[in-house]
């Protein structure tokens, strides 16, 4: 993919040539992500495109660290079930009581902390459930408890209004690259994004199926700052394109986008390092809210350097010519 | 040169402002980062109000400020989000249930006299009800561990001596469901044979709480209005030294029933004030006396979002994010002086001013600064860099043109410029996006990466162009080598 003799001294990439290849790699991973998520869709115990997290569906997680001197003793998960199932939390007022028979419990860290995910609890009944570990599993860290409650409308909301920010944000970017370039370039970048926002969606999908990990409002934010980050590769190659199209007027189609395409692409390369290195210290050290995040993050900055290098160029050529606003 | 100077001054200027900033003005944690407690709150429509107006959740708002500054809380700070919630911050509360029972309540108070003639009634009922407080208890022993299952014979035996007295005909499947069907309906037969309201929590000043003569229990005090003083001195005469009783019922729930002794029969219990001993302890005297004083909510509140993180959690989150701020920014430092040298290095120290301006904007706007609010500000340093990457490319473009130094760094700065600013947009339109229509941490993910988006603007176009013109004024660096690492020889792209 490279050329790099001593007078050239650039990285060059002709997509004209390769375009065949590039709209294959790409259609399969866009296959491979839609199958994973019709195929998560149709799962019994999914039955969503991804599998919906806490924020979601509305819940109650409960994150406790043991108080363990050197290594915390192993426990097992059905023994806490069966503690959790054989008691009924006290009713409140307003709320009907909660079914904890169905909690489900999970180890971190080698037993040193305990999650568990239960229905939507009051924050007494949160408090009692701890109080049940307590002989079981304690004693606890007096500071490392965490408590989150989710109500089921707030999961619905939370929803909805991902998808409408998604959907602002997109309008406005489309917008943006019409009012700026074309047309045909907001459509391209437009296309370029569904591309890497499907294929993050679709292994995150497998990852569900596989790993059972769930998506959260995180994820939702990871999805527009990627929508962000790949639109802003792209305009820049499109940028680099209308710059020879003037400049070099007699060229054809193909020999302008190879040409703006290998201009640009030590920039993105580069850019794409900037970017995955910082990302890189977030997945290694961030801890485990920041984990996934961070790897939707640089999932969607190397696809999206991919698509504005290869693919949104490469679908330019299908075009007979340039016009576009100077 | 006398221009430079004058950007150069005020670049140093600012940098050395935006550092006092750093370290004389406080930093907004997030919860997530120092521990607490969050509770959003979202108010319920009900049969009349169909539609919730500002002016409601305004008046919504005030009474929960008042139950909270009751609470004794400290720096908690309640504020308004959409439409219809509330959300309520309680930095270092470690346990939130106390905060929302408080707030959760309606609070309705209400003072009845009971009907005549119905002395046996309430004495049955009240025994009855006793007996499902013993019972209740014993069904949900706190330490829980043992004995459920001894007692379950003796309580399933009692609930159906309580089922039959009550005469209820709906059994649910658990132990505690039947206790609610029956709480529920010994309730409403105690509430029967009391009249209508006439004298309500609206006609209280105040509300206070003392312990009771030589007992542990305490009673909540209560001080009417000129109005209320009266209704209550007209509704206690009514039923001195009869049989009645004075029902005093809270959210539509009987809490006690008190007599009045004959000696009030001529004037009744004048002075405006009264009190309400029904077994209270410390606690829950103080949240009745909270929950009263702070007036009733006109509409419904109920809890949807609790989120509890304990200190040392939030520190951990603090130490690891910090670390991995380091870590970032040093891996793009060196990344950029590997690949670009002099100009690479010129970044980096624009870069060093991106992270201090950006850390000082977030204390003085302020932002408050959650987990996803710091990776948010991590990405954005290998993305800050884009705009002098875009640049340094550029200008190597020219330098292998053949064009001179000064020219081709010239040149670079105005030929990258409308990429830079087409990027720059399209970033912030997500995240203005985000920043409208998300909610909490949402908010400040796109608010931190937003405000990046908009300094490394200023940093990478002007930092960096008035340092490079400044180090050019130096011979030693005015070399191509230190600006095309391994390429001297000037070829052209064709």
């Amino acid at each position: 993919m490279t050329s790099s003799s001593p007078d050239r001294a650039k990285l060059s990439f002709p997509v004209s040539r390769y375009r065949s290849r590039i709209w294959l790699v790409s259609a399969l991973a866009v296959i491979i992500s839609c199958v994973g998520l019709i195929s998560s869709w149709l799962n019994p115990s999914i039955r969503y495109p991804l599998r919906p997290g806490l924020d979601f569906t509305g819940g109650t997680q409960i994150k406790l660290e043991r108080q363990c001197l050197d290594k915390c003793t192993p426990l097992k998960i059905s023994a806490i079930s069966k503690e959790l199932q054989e008691k009924t939390l006290p009713e409140e007022i307003s709320t009907s009581i909660p079914n904890i028979s169905t909690a489900r419990v999970q180890f971190l860290d080698g037993y040193k902390s305990i999650v568990i995910r239960l229905p939507f609890l009051s924050p007494t009944q949160a408090e009692q459930i701890v109080d049940i570990l307590i002989p079981i599993a304690g004693p606890f860290e007096p500071g490392g408890k965490a408590i989150d409650t989710i109500g089921p409308t707030l999961g619905t909301q939370l929803l909805k209004s991902s998808f409408i920010s998604l959907i602002v944000a997109f309008t406005g970017i489309a917008l943006y690259i019409g009012y700026r370039f074309d047309r045909t370039f907001a459509f391209l970048a437009l296309i370029a994004l569904m591309h890497d926002l499907l294929i993050v969606c679709g292994i995150f999908s497998w990852l569900g199926i596989f790993l059972n990990l769930e998506v959260n409002s995180l994820f939702a934010v990871a999805l527009l700052t990627i929508s962000g980050y790949s639109v802003n590769d792209t305009v820049v190659v499109f940028d680099r394109i209308r710059e020879i199209n003037s400049s070099q007027d007699t060229l054809k189609i193909n020999q302008k986008v190879d040409l703006a395409v290998s201009a640009t692409l030590a920039r993105t390369l580069y850019t794409s390092c900037t970017t995955l290195l910082p990302l890189s210290a977030l997945i290694f050290f961030g801890g485990d809210t920041l984990f996934w995040f961070s790897i939707a993050l640089a999932l969607g900055v190397v696809i999206g350097s991919w698509s504005s290098i290869a693919l949104a160029p490469s679908l330019l050529t299908l075009r007979s010519n340039i016009k576009i606003k100077e | 040169m006398a221009r430079q100077q004058g950007w150069f001054a005020l670049i140093l200027a600012l940098v050395i402002a935006a550092s006092s900033v750093c370290f004389s003005q406080p930093f907004q944690l997030g919860l997530d980062l120092r521990g607490g407690s969050q509770l959003t709150l979202e108010i319920q429509p009900t049969k009349d109000i169909t539609e919730i107006q500002p002016e409601q959740v305004e008046a919504v708002k005030s009474v929960l400020d008042r139950r909270v500054n009751g609470l004794g809380v400290s720096e908690s700070t309640l504020q308004t989000i959409g439409t219809n919630q509330l959300i309520l911050e309680l930095p270092g509360e470690q346990d939130p249930s106390k905060a929302s029972r408080v707030l959760g309540k309606t609070a309705l108070l209400e003072f009845r006299a009971q009907k005549k003639g119905t002395k046996d009634e309430i004495k049955e009922l009240q025994s009855l009800r006793s007996l499902l407080i013993r019972v209740s208890n014993s069904d949900s022993s706190p330490d829980g561990s043992k004995g459920i299952e001894k007692n379950d014979e003796l309580v399933k035996k009692q609930l159906e001596l309580l089922n039959n007295s009550l005469s209820i005909k709906d059994r649910a499947g658990s132990n505690a469901e039947q206790i609610k069907i029956i709480k529920r309906a010994l309730n409403q037969k105690i509430l029967e044979l009391f009249e209508p309201a006439e004298l309500t929590g609206k006609d209280l000043i105040s509300a206070g709480r003392r312990q009771e003569q030589n007992l542990s229990t305490w009673e909540v005090t209560l001080t009417f209005n000129q109005e209320g003083g009266n209704k209550f001195a007209e509704l206690t005469k009514s039923i001195a030294g009869t049989d009645q009783l004075l029902g005093i019922i809270l959210d539509g729930e009987s809490i006690s029933e008190a007599s009045v002794g004959e000696q009030f029969n001529v004037a009744g219990i004048t002075g405006g004030s009264a009190t309400i001993s029904g077994n209270f302890t410390a606690d829950s005297a103080r949240e009745l006396e909270v929950q009263l004083r702070g007036g009733s909510l006109p509409l419904p509140v109920e809890i949807v979002q609790v989120r509890t993180i304990g200190p040392t959690l939030g520190a951990e989150n603090i130490n690891r994010s910090l670390i991995a701020a380091m870590t970032g920014l040093f891996l793009v430092a060196v990344f950029m002086i590997i690949f670009y040298r002099v100009p690479g290095f010129v970044a980096v120290i624009a870069l060093s001013f991106y992270a201090i301006f950006n850390i000082s904007l977030y204390a003085l706007i302020p932002v408050t600064l959650t987990l996803p609010g710091v990776a948010g500000f991590i990405l954005s340093i290998g993305m800050a860099v884009d705009a002098n990457v875009l640049i340094f490319e550029r200008v190597k473009d020219e330098l292998r043109r053949g064009n001179t130094l000064i020219r081709s760094i010239e040149t670079g700065f105005s030929q990258a410029f409308s990429s830079i600013i087409d990027g720059h947009i399209t970033t912030l339109i997500s995240c203005i996006a985000l920043f409208y229509l998300g909610t909490g941490f949402v908010k400040g993910f796109s608010a931190t990466l937003g405000i990046g988006v908009v300094i490394s603007l200023f940093t990478a176009l002007s930092c960096t162009r008035v340092l490079l013109r400044f180090l050019m004024s130096y011979k030693t660096l005015r070399r191509t080598s230190n600006f095309l690492p391994g390429h001297q020889i000037p070829s052209s792209l064709q």
